[in-house]
């Protein structure tokens, strides 16, 4: 079992290792210490983590070539994340080239929405709403929480040989972030998106926008053809459409009348939206 | 040219169709405690216009009223009959842009995730245009955002 946690803790530590040189031994030492109860990731490794994921995801797509288009998502998600119980995050925010529509929310503050995305919004309100639903996933650790737990599952298999092998070689480092991109495919827990959902509405309403936002998004979706392959990877992450308005109005209808006359700010997404 | 354009916006904003996900009450105005004009019944097709608050104004036969942006499906009833061969060609639109979007066959999908080499150069780009607090704050004064005390619902 001790050797188990060690190798788990190994794991998660060997990102931190490399980006902030910390002492791997200090780091075995202390996950000794810790015996039977599992470590909680802490913030500068959750950064270190997010970062690892969010230089793949930018692997798979770049960044859309529009800096008005990035600035304006930044300074709209940022003041988004600031009604969050973590607004000290180092939040950046991004439009990936790419047609699909799809956002992805990365461990530490990273959120990256697609062009695809951006091009069906018709309000910064919509936007906000898609951010907020992301910032949520951030804020509650859900994709950091998959992460350990797949990485605590994967390695009860497999563990004496893990921790066998040297572990600054690198390869823990990759299998945690084959983890952590797999789960970009595979999708959260349906609860998870439920409750991105919820929390969601909750936080753009705080930010001051229309509260109708992200209902907004999710009817556009619904709209759509579901065949379409833009919508292959959104589709098979989350939960149906249909579905998620259906949960929205049954526990958010009073939220959702109470904030729904605050600002849609149609023309201001439009400006700057749109400029291309 | 403006005038005509001003002209065609409200003949607009009736394109778009929706169906009904529940058999719903037609409002005379945008409001729970306003007057029904009829009952709509599950699955009926609307015109769906503008949308105040919480509500969508909608066209139903000759009736013409309010219901719960939330009892829409919007979409006509084609796309469900939409299927084999056709769907690699087929695209998807939405009624108020009229923008097309072709099938995708690059970007961002499962395979490319998985076959992804990290791009460091890219994600240090992305941190030049991300905003301070307070710059993010000021856009918010500007757009007369205003800071709101909402409970979490759980």
């Amino acid at each position: 079992m001790r050797l188990l946690l060690a190798a788990l803790l190994l794991v998660v530590a060997i990102p931190v290792q490399a980006q902030f040189n910390f002492n791997i031994n200090k780091l075995i030492d202390s996950a000794k210490n810790v015996r039977g109860a599992t470590r909680e990731i802490n913030e500068p490794e959750e950064i270190a983590i997010g970062n690892d994921l969010a230089a793949r995801l930018l692997g798979a797509a770049p960044l859309a070539a529009d800096p008005r288009l990035q600035r304006y998502v930044n300074l709209v998600g940022r003041w988004v994340a600031a009604q969050t119980s973590r607004p000290g995050l180092p939040w950046r925010f991004g439009v990936l080239e790419a047609p699909q529509l799809n956002a992805f929310a990365v461990p530490g503050g990273t959120i990256f929405v697609t062009r695809g995305l951006v091009e069906r919004m018709k309000s910064e309100a919509e936007l906000a709403g898609v951010l907020a639903h992301e910032i949520v996933h951030v804020q509650q650790k859900h994709h950091l929480k998959a992460i350990q737990k797949g990485a605590q599952t994967a390695l009860a298999g497999d563990a004496l040989a893990f921790a066998l092998k040297d572990a600054r070689s690198g390869e823990a480092r990759d299998k945690l972030l084959a983890l952590g991109t797999e789960l970009y495919s595979r999708g959260l827990d349906k609860s998870d998106e439920f409750e991105a959902d919820r929390l969601g509405v909750v936080l753009a309403a705080r930010a001051g926008y229309d509260s109708y936002g992200l209902p907004a998004v999710l009817q556009t979706l619904q709209a759509m053809n579901a065949q379409d392959s833009s919508l292959a990877l959104m589709f098979k992450t989350h939960p149906a459409p249909g579905e998620r308005l259906g949960a929205l109005g049954e526990k958010m209808q009073p939220t959702l009348d109470a904030y729904a006359a605050q600002p849609q700010l149609v023309e201001r997404f439009a400006a700057e939206a749109r400029s291309r | 040219m403006r005038f005509l354009i001003l002209f065609l916006f409200p003949v607009l904003c009736w394109a778009e169709p929706a169906q009904l996900l529940r058999s719903t009450e037609l409002k005379k105005e945008p409001a729970t405690d306003a007057p029904t004009v009829t009952r709509l019944a599950e699955n009926a097709a609307v015109d769906a216009g503008e949308r105040r608050g919480g509500w969508v104004r909608v066209k139903a036969g000759a009736a013409e009223g309010w219901v719960r942006l939330l009892a829409l499906r919007y979409g006509g009833t084609a796309q469900s009959g939409d299927s084999g061969a056709g769907q690699l060609f087929s695209v998807a639109r939405t009624g108020s842009s009229g923008t097309q979007v072709t099938t995708g066959v690059r970007g961002l999908d499962e395979q490319m995730l998985a076959n992804a080499r990290p791009n460091p150069a890219e994600l240090s780009k992305m941190s030049q245009f991300s905003s301070t607090a307070e710059a993010a704050a000021g856009f918010a004064v500007q757009g007369h955002l205003e800071r709101k005390s909402v409970p979490e619902v759980k």
